[in-house]
């Protein structure tokens, strides 16, 4: 099976990758300026000598950085991220129950701004010097240029404030006792907001590809085949012409996944919203290393797991990559 | 016999940053059911322009019909509605094209894309569309054409892809198949295997051919009849014996003097250059005067050719030439 040899394959590099970049990741907090020691000892209120001595014992503080790092790498071969200075539990505990709130809102994310940025994109390609058009080139140019915070903060505005229609923040309403099916609504309620926040920033670049990709592929010599075969303008746009230029749409979707993640951390402070990305702001605040080490970890999985996915789609969705022709 | 295709006096013009140019200025041709018909010229005298209109394909924007009548069957096309043309096309009229390395979707089955123009004009179903594919797979001389029909373009050479366009082309049993330039991308000896294949085509259905071509061999070889295109205009147009053996026009002797000979440089006696070649280019349709779009270009030229363009008249045959049949 060349394709499960490839999988493997490609898995093997994921996991290269990864240790690269946990080593890269816990250099590069040790080299921040701050006491990790001194930050435990002051949430517990002030402590002696002593205690510190006791402290960076307990963490194995006091080993030198290069047995550190390895103690922390044996740790994560065995499946632990290690301990929070802030929550004193285990990292992957606390991370585990972010997971879930994160994925939804960067994949709700993603799915907006694909669709959306999809149609709009396909839509103003029928006519590039059309009206359409001109609204989508503004509204993508603004849309990407808009700090991600800013667009939070006006969506708020708009949609909380003015117009009541979405809670402001959080991630299901306080007295809420629902469960199953009005749960699951409850949560989506909340969830519009944010994923709309994070979806228009990557809205605007799928629109802006998807219509370029089309205008192109509307030019190519197999459009004007589908047409001579009697084709009608909706077959030849939807059939011929996007399923040609959805590959490099694949690609960005691909690339934009570690945007994603950064882009939900900024997302998830503004809401309020319990993911990975809230905790990794509090961790730095916190100097909660092993915590933040934790997030950084989970968040390349999913970026090096999403290159992979972006791969095998992208062999599914182009013959000419699936049976290596040209 | 009523032709089966016939355009009067056909206008097309396209708008470009020039302002708006006459890329069609009156043609007029006839194709009679079940015979071939050339259409000579370079590149950019309106030959494609000419084949997409009696298509009913010319891009709007920036592309106008706007004058005179295109008629197949009897029916003014100019006139039809999208929907009308959508039926037409690819049943009852069909086109080959120049490039096949590009002309498949790269993304789907060759069976697939033949199955689709099937399936748009005939009630079939899927399994019996699927059945014809091979069926027309074979017809145009691919092996295995079960195997085939499940390859995509890029697994396919040149030769097989143009067969694969020639076998959605006959899908449905057109009357007129355009084929436009369907050999200059390919290999010589794939080239007269393709017009083998489109003479046994025309033998077994009976559809007429427009073969739109810059290859005079291609025209002594294919064609009944021929029209030599200059500038958006017919300029010459009779048999293909008349217009190969007594061309009258300098532009069509031109064009017969470019076939290279096999052994010209080497006869002494010859004055003739090994490769002949006619002087200049197409002038840009934004600069066409009122005089012969030729002249500039032309031996024969005087200052009536510049002021005065000959009207298509007929001298043995029709050419629009104040010198018809003089040597330079």
């Amino acid at each position: 099976m060349a394709m499960m040899r490839y999988i493997l394959q490609r898995l093997l590099y994921g996991l290269i990758l990864m240790l690269g970049v946990v080593v890269l990741n816990f250099f590069l907090i040790h080299a921040a300026p701050g006491d990790a020691a001194e930050v435990i000892a002051g949430e517990m209120g002030g402590t002696t000598e002593e205690m510190m001595a006791q402290i960076r014992a307990h963490y194995g503080l006091d080993q030198s950085i290069m047995v550190q790092l390895w103690i922390y790498l044996k740790q994560i071969a065995m499946g632990d991220l290690g301990t929070s200075y802030h929550f004193n539990r285990p990292v992957t505990e606390l991370i585990l129950q972010r997971l879930g709130p994160t994925v939804m809102l960067a994949l709700s994310a993603q799915l907006i701004a694909m669709l959306l940025g999809v149609v709009l994109g396909v839509l103003s390609s029928r006519r590039p010097q059309g009206i359409l058009s001109g609204f989508v080139s503004v509204f993508s140019t603004v849309g990407y240029a808009a700090p991600v915070f800013w667009t939070g903060l006006m969506l708020v505005i708009l949609f909380a404030v003015w117009i009541p229609l979405f809670p402001v923040e959080g991630y299901v309403s306080a007295r809420f006792r629902g469960t199953g099916l009005a749960y699951a609504l409850n949560v989506a309620w909340h969830l519009v907001l944010p994923a709309t926040t994070l979806g228009i920033l990557f809205l605007a670049q799928y629109a802006r590809l998807s219509r370029t990709a089309m205008i192109e592929v509307l030019g190519a010599d197999y459009i004007r085949t589908a047409r001579a075969k009697g084709l009608g303008e909706g077959k030849v746009t939807f059939n011929h012409a996007l399923r040609n230029a959805v590959l490099p749409i694949l690609t960005i979707a691909g690339l934009q996944f570690g945007n994603l993640i950064s882009g939900a951390l900024l997302v998830e402070t503004v809401f309020n919203w319990p993911g990975m990305g809230r905790l990794a702001f509090d961790s730095v605040l916190r100097r909660d290393y092993p915590t933040l080490l934790g997030v950084l970890f989970f968040a390349s999985a999913f970026v090096v797991l999403a290159n992979l996915l972006t791969d095998l789609s992208y062999r599914f969705a182009d013959p000419r990559i699936r049976t290596g022709g040209r | 016999m009523s032709p089966l295709m016939s355009l009067s006096d056909l206008r097309v013009e396209f708008d470009t940053r020039h302002g708006r140019v006459t890329a069609l200025s009156g043609i007029s041709l006839d194709v009679m059911p079940g015979e071939t018909l050339g259409i000579v010229g370079e590149s950019g005298c309106g030959k494609s322009i000419t084949a997409l209109a009696m298509m009913g394909l010319i891009p709007n924007p920036p592309g106008h019909v706007t004058g005179g009548v295109i008629e197949f069957d009897g029916e003014d096309i100019t006139r039809a509605s999208n929907r009308r043309l959508r039926q037409l096309r690819g049943r009852d009229i069909a086109m080959i094209f120049q490039e096949p390395m590009t002309s498949l979707n790269p993304v789907f089955t060759v069976g697939d894309q033949i199955a689709e123009a099937i399936l748009l004009h005939q009630d079939m179903s899927r399994a019996e569309a699927d059945r014809q594919v091979i069926e027309l797979l074979e017809t145009v001389g691919i092996p295995e054409p079960e195997a085939r029909a499940k390859s995509y373009p890029h697994q396919l050479s040149g030769g097989m892809r143009q067969r694969v366009m020639i076998a959605m082309a006959i899908s449905c049993r057109p009357k007129l198949l355009i084929a436009d330039e369907p050999t200059t991308a390919l290999d010589v000896t794939v080239q007269a295997q393709i017009f083998d294949l489109m003479r046994d085509i025309q033998a077994k259905f009976g559809v007429a051919i427009v073969l739109i071509t810059h290859d005079m061999g291609a025209i002594a070889e294919m064609t009944d009849r021929v029209a030599v295109m200059y500038a958006g205009r017919v300029i010459e147009q009779g048999t293909s014996d008349q217009i190969l053996d007594t061309p009258l026009h300098p532009y069509t002797r031109g064009l017969i003097g470019c076939i290279p000979v096999l052994g010209r440089a080497a006869a002494s006696t010859d004055r003739l250059p090994p490769l002949a070649e006619i002087p200049g280019v197409v002038p840009p349709l934004h600069l066409l005067g009122d005089g012969c779009a030729f002249a500039e270009r032309c031996a024969l030229a005087d200052d009536h050719c510049r002021a005065v363009r000959p009207p298509l008249d007929d001298k043995g045959h029709p050419v629009a030439c104040h010198h018809a049949g003089e040597i330079a």
